[in-house]
């Protein structure tokens, strides 16, 4: 009887369409998967920091000695230089004529000294001729002396051409140092990683991007930057791994070079020229072989320290998470 | 018994369809009422359900989502430092400017998520690839974005237009919760979001963590905490800090609120009423019940059965027609409508109370009901 109902159809109904709804609607979403997966520390205490991958013994950024007008550039980038190469030729035409000038100085001041020396001879021969007077009253002393005051000149005058001749020489050598200057070269042996520089362009000696950037990328170092409020955790000595960016299955081990005695203002690496201090950081340096994956001066990497496992501020956390705190307790302390 | 209760019930037509009515309307305005109210709250929770990370991490002293407070750009490394977390990413939030080529602008909420993992991207992608964000340049929007800069012919994959000045391509179309402002969002990658924001002194809004197999993320959003001194909340902690301070701070709660007990008040009036006149009218019949040795505990059992079953119709055309009310005028998420199994049950629970309370009126009434009545005119 009751099923003759509409009502009870239209009730029925109004079940069944908000059951179906809700069931459609209300299921909890699950997030997608992170299409890498992020980088985990390996660790089970671990102080993380951010990493850039540089070449050891830093970077040179190369310098002209003196500002001037770039003739050419002669290397590219990624050329493997030895101490000496010539880096790049600065504008030497001024000094070119210079030295021209200082050369062809030279045969004259040579011609002074031996003018100078023919005219020292010949005063000499005239003293000695005027010595050789036998009689007194032919010469008169004051002849005599005269003569012999001429000759000490003549070779006063010999000695400062030769002199003369000194200097010209040093002039011009003086000159061929400078223009020696400006063909820049390579202070050490490494490989060209930058170059801003062009033929026709003029080099500032405080120029603000490195004009040449020269460093030794067969053996690299990690510069990983902690937090100062981390700073204490740091154990050194510790060993670390790091991550490329993005590549989690790109792990490099590094091993504990040494840490960085002063605290700097943490650099941002957004590449943004006005950079937003508004942090200091510890600065740890490790050394790493290098992997069978490619790595690259300056590339970023997410590093991981293992670390005595002491929390900086309170006692250790009670009563949460205890799988962590009983690892870290089982596990033997590093190297203090 | 059951037989004549429900043909007493049903026999009186144009009585049963009042008493339905006043129950079904009853439930479907507090149903309806309550489930726009839950909509708005998902939306000012649309921040936090987009990106489902299980902790976030930020500026201890924040209210709700949407109010940025950056953070340091270490505090990615430092949560990383913490025991028990998983991974940690970062992620940019904020409002900025985007411009179309014919110079209309719209706000938009920008998004910056991790690029390597892209952690806090979207569930659905309806059209292109948002692992494209990695190309230089590129952004993903939601369906608001399409709608709001000029529909599908002139936003589509592979469109370009400017956020800040800086030209950016769109690479895929996501589906975003709305969110309570109603601000379109647009997703990118944290650095490119850091390039073509404003400068700012810090511009790292939260830090998304993961917990460590074992461990649930308001134990690790404890821990984070008292570690590091920052703010940690998991997902839920923050949606309820969330909506309490939409709670607090707008009036919604308060009127939704009336709306609902208004409704419940003039469910249980209708249909008390209504149910307290039937009975009356049906005096008669009871007592013949009672004269031939119904036991008023008999009569009270037909008079709930009565109200129980028309309660339950009236519940299920009710929510049914709520439904409906949001399947229609709700579609294409222009109306914040969002039905929930506690809120079925609450109505549930409510409506069986009207009956219960209307019938315990009529019970009264029968209860001192004398066979004899049954003799008069």
């Amino acid at each position: 009887m009751i099923f003759r109902r509409v009502s009870v159809w239209l009730a029925v109904g109004g079940f069944v369409l908000t059951l179906m709804t809700l069931w459609g609607a209300n299921h909890k979403m699950v997030p997608p998967p992170p299409t890498e997966p992020p980088p985990t520390s390996p660790y089970a205490s671990t102080v993380a920091a951010a990493g850039i991958i540089e070449a050891v013994n830093e970077n040179v950024r190369i310098a002209p000695p003196v500002s001037g007008l770039v003739t050419t550039v002669f290397v590219i980038v990624g050329d493997r230089v030895s101490k000496g190469d010539p880096l790049f030729q600065l504008d030497d035409r001024d000094l070119r004529a210079e030295l021209n000038t200082k050369t062809d100085a030279l045969p004259s001041a040579a011609a002074k000294i031996a003018e100078q020396d023919i005219h020292l001879q010949d005063v000499q021969d005239q003293l000695r001729r005027l010595q050789a007077v036998k009689d007194r009253r032919a010469v008169s002393e004051d002849d005599v002396k005269r003569k012999w005051h001429e000759v000490e000149a003549a070779k006063r005058s010999l000695i400062r051409a030769r002199a003369d001749l000194q200097l010209a020489r040093a002039q011009r050598d003086e000159v061929e140092a400078n223009l020696k200057r400006l063909t820049v070269r390579a202070p050490r042996d490494g490989t060209i990683l930058q170059v801003n520089l062009r033929a026709g362009e003029y080099a500032m000696v405080n120029a603000a991007d490195p004009l040449l950037l020269l460093g030794d990328t067969d053996t690299l170092q990690v510069r990983a930057d902690i937090d100062e409020v981390n700073a204490p955790q740091v154990v050194p000595g510790s060993p670390a791994i790091a991550y490329l960016k993005g590549y989690t299955d790109k792990a490099i081990p590094l091993t504990f070079d040494r840490i960085e005695p002063y605290i700097v203002p943490k650099r941002s690496l957004t590449g943004d020229n006005r950079e937003r201090v508004d942090t200091r950081v510890l600065q740890v340096i490790y050394q790493f072989e290098k992997p069978s994956f490619p790595v690259y001066v300056g590339q970023q990497v997410d590093v991981y320290i293992e670390s005595a496992g002491e929390p900086v501020m309170g006692g250790p956390p009670s009563g949460i998470g205890s799988p962590i705190s009983g690892t870290s307790t089982q596990e033997p302390q590093g190297t203090p | 018994m059951s037989f004549v209760a429900l043909k007493m019930l049903f026999g009186d037509r144009a009585k049963y369809l009042m008493l339905l009515a006043g129950l079904t309307f009853s439930t479907m305005l507090i149903v309806q009422q309550g489930s726009i109210f839950w909509g708005l709250m998902t939306w000012s929770m649309s921040g936090i359900s987009n990106v489902n990370a299980p902790v976030w991490v930020t500026d201890p002293n924040i209210n709700q989502v949407e109010e940025i407070k950056p953070l340091a750009d270490t505090a990615v490394t430092r949560v990383r430092s913490v025991p028990g977390v998983e991974w940690a990413v970062p992620l940019y939030k904020g409002v900025q400017r985007a411009r179309l080529r014919d110079g209309n602008f719209e706000q938009i909420a920008l998004v910056g998520i991790d690029p390597s993992t892209l952690i806090g991207r979207p569930y659905t992608v309806l059209d292109g690839r948002i692992e494209e964000l990695r190309a230089p340049e590129t952004v993903a929007v939601d369906e608001l974005t399409v709608e709001r800069l000029g529909g599908p012919n002139k936003i589509h994959v592979g469109s370009t237009f400017e956020i800040n000045d800086h030209r950016v391509r769109i690479v895929a179309i996501v589906q975003a919760q709305k969110s309570f402002q109603n601000i379109p969002f647009v997703y990118t990658t944290y650095e490119r979001a850091l390039r073509i924001t404003p400068q700012e002194r810090r511009k790292l809004s939260y830090v998304l963590v993961g917990p460590q197999p074992g461990i649930s993320a308001e134990a690790l959003a404890g821990r984070i905490q008292k570690e590091t001194g920052l703010g940690a909340y998991s997902g839920d902690q923050f949606g309820w800090k969330t909506m309490q301070w939409v709670l607090k701070n707008t009036g919604i709660g308060v009127n939704f609120g009336t709306t609902v007990f208004l409704g419940f008040i003039v469910g249980m009036a209708i249909a008390g009423q209504t149910f307290y006149l039937f009975t009356v009218e049906n005096l008669q019949q009871f007592g013949a019940l009672k004269a031939i040795g119904a036991s008023t505990g008999m009569l009270a059992r037909m008079i709930l059965l009565q109200s129980f079953t028309v309660g339950l119709i009236g519940y299920g055309i009710g929510i049914g027609l709520a439904t409906l009310f949001g399947l229609t005028a709700g579609r294409g998420g222009v109306l914040p409508f969002k039905e929930t199994w506690p809120l079925l049950l609450g109505v549930f629970v409510a409506l069986m109370m009207i009956c219960s309370l209307s019938s315990v009126i009529s019970i009264r009434k029968l209860a001192k009901l004398e066979p004899a009545v049954v003799f008069r005119g």
